[in-house]
């Protein structure tokens, strides 16, 4: 790129684009001005939620005969509905790359060269109930590193 | 090659460690940014306001302890949300059977400094005659500080053609500007 480009792309990166308006600003302190109280009350949530969670996925891994989606409590009080229909079935499944990172080439313990890139992606599955339309989202970070052996030719 | 304004800021920095668990550091950071980068998807300022809110709680919220970079996490968050609304608004578009674009005249909007407020008019402007695809990439790359690889991944084009986009998107500001001067 020639150098009056560079000078432009300078000139453009002095330019500051225009703060947003304070009427949004409010519309963000509604929504996020109690912030700091909110998290500690998703904390005691989940101190207290994963224990059950997991209480829970033990028994379900130590009952026969159970197919591996979550069982929920049944809404209705009718003990005609059958166990399929209160299932949590899974719909939906997505890994979303947020970050990618090329660390470079390495050496492995064999001595063949490699090159090592650490990619960075969110996980989600969705459960859901046909029955009462009740839905689970499950979203987990999940880090990956790959390596991949280079050949020089 | 310096592209990116680092000093303005450092005092935001420090108002991060005092007061991490703040929003309005952060939007004074990103803010400004992220409107601009909506405003490349949306048809009027006050659809980037309503988009840039969606994307900034929604980061706040769910996606601030993630990994990876801020800036390239909300620009994503932006995009999704101007691409929804987008999606809804044709849907009522058509149902109202507007045949007209709809979409205002778009700006720039960017802070007028004492003095060369004549030279951010003309850029301005050039920066409107720029085809979308070119403009959305000189946006990312210059205020949103995204490399060409994260551009890449944005628009879902190779990281060449971003950069190609990008040299393109320069070139034709540059002869804009000066056909400006030639007849300013």
């Amino acid at each position: 790129m020639d150098e009056e480009l560079q000078q432009l792309e300078v000139e453009l990166g002095r330019m500051r684009p225009v703060a947003p308006s304070s009427a949004l600003k409010r519309r963000l302190a509604a929504e996020l001005g109690g912030n700091r109280r909110r998290l500690v009350r998703v904390t005691w949530f989940w101190a207290a939620a994963l224990p059950a969670a997991a209480a829970l996925a033990f028994m379900v891994s130590q009952a026969p005969g159970l197919k591996p989606a979550v069982p929920t409590p049944p809404l209705s009080t009718a003990s005609s509905v059958s166990s399929s229909e209160v299932m949590l079935k899974p719909v939906l499944a997505e890994n979303i790359l947020v970050a990618a990172q090329d660390e470079g080439l390495v050496t492995l313990d064999d001595g063949t060269t490699a090159r090592r890139a650490r990619l960075k992606y969110v996980d989600t599955i969705t459960w859901k109930n046909p029955r009462t339309n009740a839905s689970l989202i499950w979203t987990v970070p999940r880090e990956e590193v790959r390596i991949v052996p280079v050949t020089f030719q | 090659m310096t592209l990116f304004r680092q000093t303005p800021f450092i005092d935001e920095r420090m108002e991060d460690v005092t007061e991490n668990d703040s929003w309005t550091p952060w939007f004074q950071r990103f803010g400004p940014k992220l409107l601009l980068c909506a405003r490349q998807w949306t048809r009027s300022a006050a659809d980037a306001e309503d988009v840039v809110q969606e994307a900034f709680v929604r980061y706040w919220r769910h996606q601030r302890q993630l990994p990876g970079e801020p800036m390239a996490l909300l620009v994503t968050s932006v995009r999704r949300a101007a691409f929804d609304l987008a999606r809804r608004e044709s849907r009522r578009t058509a149902r109202e059977e507007h045949a007209v674009d709809s979409r205002e005249p778009f700006s720039v909007q960017f802070e007028t400094p004492l003095e060369g407020d004549e030279r951010r008019a003309a850029i301005e402007d050039a920066m409107r005659r720029l085809p979308l695809a070119q403009r959305e990439v000189l946006v990312l790359k210059i205020w949103g500080e995204l490399t060409f690889d994260q551009i890449g991944r944005e628009l879902d084009v190779s990281p060449n053609t971003a950069a190609s986009r990008y040299r393109y998107a320069l070139a034709a500001l540059r002869q804009e500007l000066a056909a400006a001067d030639c007849h300013g």
